[in-house]
């Protein structure tokens, strides 16, 4: 396909505002770093950017999952920890550098998610009994990195610090760490266009609505979700290895914990299952918020009230209220309201 | 929807407006109160711990370490006075990191914390890339000293100081009471801390000669409600000694057992873990909370500063009780304060070297002068043994530390010795 090509089926049907929009975000994206320096506590404000931009990716991810196909997974910590381990323990047992052994990485975490996919695909486990199967992999998987001595078992697997490291051992300033992480994301953002505009994500459209009726039609359900849990783990594991380089440990007991995969859910719950800003206009929400939060219950700690648990009560009344008035997720009320899906109905 | 918001008199331009009002009210000078504040203070220490989420619990037992810090300093006539900032890491590494960055950019000239080895990494990595120097109050991993790190120093025995300590200790127990058990089962939870003190146990238990024969490692889950057929299991093997690598509340569920059972060992003594210390497990278990030994790194109850430290903390909190901590972080201040003293300046470099040459001989936990070796660690820490008794922790081994007798064996749980 040519690069007209490509770019007229990325942006068919998409008003001329709503790409004007998505430029603009993406220019403020790309001149944040320098932005961000000009602000007061400029590297907290990028601190804060990096979480953002990192679980819009890792939302993304999972979006391919649940919000396209319609499987719900509630264990993709295993494909985070899968990837970030095994490129971390690469690099601290081997030496193999991280852009290297982010393709075991991807492997590894892309047969973990075939093994799951084929077993719940070709047995027939659906619905909540396949989001136990998730959650049983990545429980299993923890309790096998337990005891998994050359990952450093329970005791954790740390990277050293390294103050001449250099990019091409992922070792950096936060201003490294936060173009990476934003490369990933906007590729994910072109890339789950390109499947949605195509005949995979229509294929998924369908298989998400009714099974039944998309394999009467003649779509080898199978097949296709196999390629979404295949896809939605290569891509997670790829988040997991830029994780484990950033905060440059993993303990099994939080790489494969189940809150760490609740996580990775909430962004594009919040923002719209299923729609490719979703997951980014969630993480915003959720980072922000949460900041906000957290930033509240220290201002009322300095008048002796401790209000710790503010921001998870937070969450909860966010979690709420989007579940009572917004079930679809706040994107498709906003992409309304913007009159940015003017021209493109029922089009993702 | 849309004729909703316009009766609302909603507009897009109301909600942008009120959005960027907002979040310039709220959010924007939060991260820079603390510079803003006028300068009453000679050094700002940002204190990082998990406040909230699942290491809620411990996280607020240390800041009172650190709330006590200033009055204590005063009372040992310390010039010193710090501007104590509290950070929530909410029990997360992400938080971690974010919240070191605000803790900088809001002024601090050092940070403390975080309780959580792979918390205080994500920290440390701030601290290193700003030049700022990081105190660690608790955090046992070896790697947070093996890493490299320039501004870090740690106040806290690696795992592997922990557990050699602890397994000492429990020689010098029983030589000075004359009882020594032949066996011993380790009883311990399956978390993270715990396979790490399953793993390093029997192994260094042969190297350093222990004098009784681990003939059993029972391992159970932390959360678990029930652990009788653990405690059976253990009754079985007639083990003279119980070792309990616990947390809290299943430290509860064992010794509950274990009455309930009637196993009745020669002593209950943990290796360097906590649980049987805490002032929950002494008020919940009452006359059963007594007579089991802790060997882990305490407060020098003979030290004045320590004397002063547990007088400020029964005034200021009606619940709790001294414990490591209370102790450690409350040391992790005083570790910044004296630094200050000596480097008088708020230079990250200045700091950082003057931590480098820090000793202090005065302070609140058991051990040496605390310095620090060339990679940021302080060796002079000794583990105690701390022996419950008339329900309250109370130093009885090293005879240099201990404040009384140690009681081994311990009672049956019938006895009237226990009240």
């Amino acid at each position: 396909m040519r690069a007209g090509g490509v770019w007229q089926r990325l942006t068919e049907g998409v008003p001329a505002r709503a790409l004007a929009a998505l430029a603009v975000l993406a220019a403020l994206l790309l001149a944040a770093p320098v932005l961000s320096q000009l602000l007061p506590a400029g590297d907290y404000w990028l601190s804060i950017l990096i979480l953002m931009v990192y679980f819009a990716y890792i939302g993304q991810a999972w979006n391919i999952m649940m919000g396209f196909a319609g499987q719900l997974s509630l264990g993709h910590a295993l494909y985070l920890g899968l990837g970030g381990y095994i490129a971390a323990a690469l690099y601290a047992n081997l030496g193999v550098g991280p852009w290297l052994g982010v393709f075991a990485a991807v492997c590894i975490a892309m047969l973990a998610g075939g093994l799951i996919g084929y077993l719940g695909f070709r047995f027939s486990v659906a619905g909540v009994y396949f989001a136990l199967l998730t959650i049983a992999f990545a429980e299993f998987t923890r309790i096998l990195f337990d005891h998994f001595k050359w990952v450093g078992a329970s005791g954790g697997l740390f990277l050293k610090v390294e103050p001449e490291g250099s990019p091409f051992n992922l070792q950096g300033s936060p201003v490294l760490f936060y173009y990476v992480i934003l490369v990933l994301a906007a590729l994910a953002f072109v890339f789950c266009r390109w499947l949605l505009t195509g005949r995979l994500g229509y294929y998924w459209l369908a298989i998400r609505e009714d099974p039944e009726a998309a394999q009467a039609a003649g779509i080898n359900v199978f097949r296709y979700k196999m390629l979404a849990v295949l896809i939605s783990s290569g891509l997670t594991a790829l988040g997991g290895v830029w994780s484990a380089f950033y905060y440059k440990n993993l303990f099994p007991e939080s790489a494969f914990s189940m809150g760490r995969s609740i996580e990775v859910t909430l962004a594009p719950i919040i923002g719209g299952l299923g729609t490719l800003v979703g997951p980014i206009l969630g993480s915003a929400l959720l980072v922000g918020l949460g900041d906000l939060f957290t930033t509240m219950a220290e201002r009322l700690a300095e008048y002796g009230i401790k209000a710790g648990g503010l921001k998870q009560i937070g969450y909860g009344v966010a979690l709420l209220l989007i579940v009572m008035f917004r079930r679809e997720g706040v994107w498709p009320w906003l992409a309304h309201w913007l009159g940015f899906d003017r021209h493109r109905e029922n089009q993702p | 929807m849309s004729n909703t918001i316009r009766r609302a008199g909603l507009t897009r331009r109301t909600l942008a407006t009120g959005a960027a009002a907002g979040a310039a009210l709220l959010g924007a000078p939060l991260p820079l109160r603390h510079a803003l504040a006028q300068d009453k203070f000679d050094l700002r220490v940002a204190v990082l711990l998990p406040l909230s989420g699942v290491q809620a619990q411990i996280g607020q037992a240390c800041m009172r370490g650190a709330e006590l810090a200033n009055d204590v300093f005063a009372d040992m006539k310390i010039p010193a006075k710090l501007d104590i900032m509290r950070y929530d890491t909410e029990s997360s590494a992400d938080v971690a990191r974010t919240q070191a960055e605000k803790a900088i950019a809001s002024g601090a000239h050092i940070l403390t914390g975080a309780f959580d080895s792979g918390h205080t990494m994500a920290v440390a990595q701030v601290t290193e890339q700003r030049t700022v120097p990081l105190v660690v109050n608790i955090a046992a991993t070896p790697q947070l000293t093996e890493s490299g790190f320039k501004y870090l120093v740690r106040n806290f025995p690696t795992a592997p100081m922990l557990v050699t300590g602890a397994l000492t200790l429990q020689k010098d127990l029983f030589a000075a009471t004359g009882k020594t058990p032949k066996t011993a089962v380790l009883m311990s939870v399956n978390d993270t801390f715990g396979e790490a003190m399953m793993k390093a146990i029997p192994g260094l238990a042969k190297k350093l000669e222990m004098p009784y024969e681990i003939v059993e490692v029972i391992s159970y889950d932390p959360r678990a409600k029930d652990l009788s057929a653990e405690v059976a299991k253990a009754k079985a093997t007639k083990a003279e000694l119980v070792m309990p690598v616990s947390r809290l509340n299943d430290a509860k569920l064992l010794i509950q057992e274990m009455v309930k059972q009637q196993y009745e060992p020669m002593g209950i003594v943990n290796p360097g873990a906590p649980g049987l210390y805490e002032y929950d497990f002494l008020k919940t278990m009452g006359k059963y909370a007594n007579f089991h030994v802790s060997n882990v790194p305490w407060l020098n109850p003979k030290s004045p500063m320590t004397q002063a430290l547990e007088k400020r903390f029964a005034a200021k909190y009606k619940d709790g009780h001294l414990d490591i901590n209370v102790g450690f972080t409350f040391e992790a201040l005083l570790v910044a304060a004296d630094a200050w003293l000596r480097a008088k300046s708020h230079a990250g470099t200045a700091l950082m070297e003057a931590l480098r040459r820090t000793d202090i001989k005065e302070h609140v936990t058991t051990g040496g002068p605390i310095q620090f070796d060339s990679k940021g660690q302080n060796v002079n820490i000794r583990a105690a043994a701390v022996q419950n008794l008339k329900n309250k922790p109370t130093v009885v081994l090293p005879p240099e530390f201990a404040i009384a007798k140690p009681v081994f064996p311990m009672p049956g749980w019938r006895s009237k010795e226990r009240g």
